[in-house]
């Protein structure tokens, strides 16, 4: 993060800045932090001492709930399944995104505001509206009750994103870097690969983790077109929200802390786009 | 280049996937109903452990109808028994839901709901609950007196929650009002037949009006937090209420998990009597059950008397065949049990049905109700109004759905008339 290397002595105005900077930055890790906190104390205690108040700030350590979720049938093939139908998503979102993002970037063509509005419209209409037509021909089609079939519905979710996103990393490296590539022997696609795709190569996971988190939270399609592959989130969701407080925040914990480590993993190549560049 | 074997290996990954879909041999159970993640444990480790390989999927309503409409309108699938309230199945066509002859529970009226409108029946009656109250022992010394908790009216329930909120500074009565609670059925089943002796007919009587009121004084005593309960098993254990009304299974869990803490007893009785109101819960079968065979013997499983039992301590739905009642049964059974024998034996019970003959109009039923209890009581606005207002698009629904007047409606010729 950033620290202020520099000791020199400030005006007052300036350190009314810092002082105000640095409160926000406490108060938007706390925004993020401390229900994290919550979460991680309450998985960790007694059914009594979740139900208790005020709430200790130290975990107890009782692993009742979560040895719970240990013996609940068929939860590690639905966390299996999640993460199979999230780097699917993530992959065909961006196989099929960034190269609609590049050519909408690069060449003109008819109809070109037109398409970027159509992008959009997939996530115009609510799943709950489109769930039953597409099971139906999921259903005909043999694609029901597959990892692929419910990958390509979170494709299609996290498409816009996609485009979008690789569409205005496109733009912003300009046409020049391509072309000086071009005349020193590249030819269009290894200028693509060796010049255009490490630089934007951040914002590329930027879009992976918009992918891997819609399809991680989507509930609806995944209930409705898998059976037997169930994904975490359909497994968990649909009977979390009727369970005692003490599962529920168990249940939260395992849901959330999957996608966590995600993003930690990833993270690097995000912040390489913001312009930190400390790798 | 890597990104050339991102998508190779994307496209192999893809059509590994493609070609594992295994062939099914389990039965889908394909249910609404024990939900909750430990409910849904216990059905696959004691209710189900003998009947063979089934998958149990609870679900929400929505995917559950939407699954179950692709299935039908695909005309294959794998759904083998579904497992739903009665409401559920009313709003279904009875043609998609296999006749399931000589199976049936314990009880006439029953089975004559299960056939929905048909001769056959469209599904089996599977299990049966019913609404009770609950409260802290410690608001027992705040009992008005001379009330008897066993048969409190609702102005002793009123005057009680009264007496909670003047000794503790709050307010303790707690109602399910939030998204998921079961509030619309305190009116359908309680509120209404206490007061009116009647649910539809006497939807805009000045006996509605009476009930309104009273309504309105128990909210004034209500936790204001009531809006976001919809399971008051969570705020009895967290002390946010001490009195509190709601379905059998939704108060469950305190009394399993302090069993010494708290009472259950009957709902108040109104001028017309103690309303009360069963919860019925069924299975079926859906015309596109790939394993017709195998679905028949899971539902005849679901009705031996030792599987009943064995639902009964996952979920606290009482059986709805005749069985002996072990001893050692959980300590929210005995309570709820007890509460409910409490209730159906008082000598001014006054039982309702559930509401029948609605089809697809339940949900828009129960919708109107709630509507009227946020118009009059959340937002005060005039009984009087708000319900002549309503009285049209009760009758609508009503002449819409052809449905008949239930208990404790006086019968009809046609659909039930609001008076």
């Amino acid at each position: 993060m950033t620290t202020v290397a520099t000791d020199t002595p400030m005006t007052d105005p300036r350190k009314a800045g810092r002082y105000v900077y640095a409160a926000g930055v406490f108060l938007l890790c706390a925004w993020v932090i401390v229900p994290l906190y919550f979460l991680l104390i309450n998985t960790l205690s007694s059914p009594e001492a979740v139900n208790a108040f005020p709430k200790s700030f130290v975990p107890e350590f009782d692993l009742g709930s979560l040895t719970f979720f240990a013996g609940f049938a068929g939860m590690l093939t639905a966390l299996k399944n999640s993460i199979l139908v999230a780097v699917l998503t993530m992959i065909l979102s961006i196989a099929v995104g960034a190269p609609a993002g590049y050519a909408l970037s690069r060449f003109d063509f008819r109809g070109k505001e037109v398409f970027r509005m159509l992008i959009l419209l997939t996530r115009a209409f609510p799943l709950p509206l489109l769930a039953l037509p597409l099971a139906v021909m999921f259903i005909r089609t043999g694609l029901d009750d597959t990892i692929f079939g419910l990958a390509l519905v979170h494709t299609t979710l996290a498409m816009p994103f996609a485009v979008l996103i690789t569409f205005s990393l496109f733009s912003g490296i300009p046409l020049e870097l391509e072309e000086a590539a071009w005349t020193l022997g590249c030819t269009r696609l290894t200028a693509f690969t060796k010049v255009v795709l490490p630089l934007i190569l951040p914002g590329i996971t930027a879009s992976a983790i918009f992918a891997f988190v819609i399809s991680w939270n989507e509930v609806f399609a995944a209930a409705v077109l898998t059976i037997e592959n169930r994904t975490l989130t359909a497994f968990l969701l649909t009977n979390l929200d009727t369970s005692p407080l003490h599962l529920k925040f168990a249940g939260g914990f395992i849901l959330v802390v999957p996608a966590l480590i995600f993003i930690f993993a990833v993270r690097k190549y995000l912040f390489a786009m913001w312009g930190i560049a400390n790798r | 280049m890597s990104f050339n074997l991102k998508l190779a290996g994307a496209v192999a990954g893809v059509a590994i996937l493609v070609s594992s879909v295994a062939a099914q041999a389990e039965v889908l159970f394909w249910s609404t109903q024990a939900k909750p993640v430990e409910e849904a444990q216990a059905m696959r480790e004691q209710v189900l452990a003998g009947a063979g390989d089934v998958d149990y999927q609870p679900n929400d309503g929505g995917p559950w109808l939407t699954r179950l409409n692709a299935e039908l309108q695909a005309g294959s699938g794998a759904i083998g028994v579904l497992g739903a309230l009665h409401g559920d199945f009313s709003a279904m066509n009875p043609d998609d839901l296999v006749d399931l002859e000589g199976m049936m529970s314990g009880s006439d009226t029953f089975n004559s709901l299960a056939k929905l409108g048909t001769d056959n029946m469209q599904y089996v009656p599977w299990m049966q609950a019913s609404y009770i109250m609950a409260a802290n022992k410690e608001a027992l010394q705040y009992l008005p007196d001379g009330a008897d908790i066993d048969a409190l009216t609702y102005d002793q329930l009123i005057e009680w929650a009264g007496n909670v909120m003047e000794a503790t500074g709050e307010a303790k009565f707690g109602f399910p009002a939030g998204p998921k609670g079961l509030k619309h059925r305190f009116f359908q089943g309680y509120l209404y037949p206490s007061y009116t002796d009647g649910v539809v007919r006497t939807f805009a009587s000045d006996d509605a009006v009476v009930a309104w009121e009273k309504m309105r004084e128990l909210w004034a005593v209500t936790n204001p937090a009531s809006t976001n309960f919809s399971f008051l098993q969570e705020q009895l254990l967290s002390g946010d209420a001490w009195i509190v009304f709601d379905h059998t299974s939704r108060v469950a869990q305190a009394f399993n998990e302090r069993p010494d803490d708290f009472v259950a007893f009957p709902a108040p009785a109104g001028p017309k009597g103690r309303g009360f109101m069963p919860v019925l819960a069924g299975v079926a079968i859906p015309r596109t059950a790939p394993d017709m065979d195998a679905a028949k013997a899971l539902v005849a499983h679901m009705l031996k008397p030792e599987t009943q039992i064995a639902t009964l301590r996952a979920t606290n739905f009482f059986p709805v065949v005749d069985v002996d009642l072990p001893g050692d049964l959980p300590p929210a059974v005995q309570a709820a049990g007890d509460a409910v024998a409490k209730m159906s034996g008082a000598a001014d019970a006054n039982p309702g049905l559930l509401p029948a003959g609605l089809g697809d109009k339940g949900g828009e039923f129960s919708q109107l109700y709630t509507e009227t209890f946020e118009r009059i009581v959340l937002a005060g606005q005039d009984i009087r109004t708000v319900l002549d207002d309503h009285k049209p698009r009760l009758q609508a629904i009503m002449d819409a759905s052809g449905a008949p007047c239930w208990a404790p409606d006086a019968a009809s010729d046609g659909p039930c008339p609001v008076e």
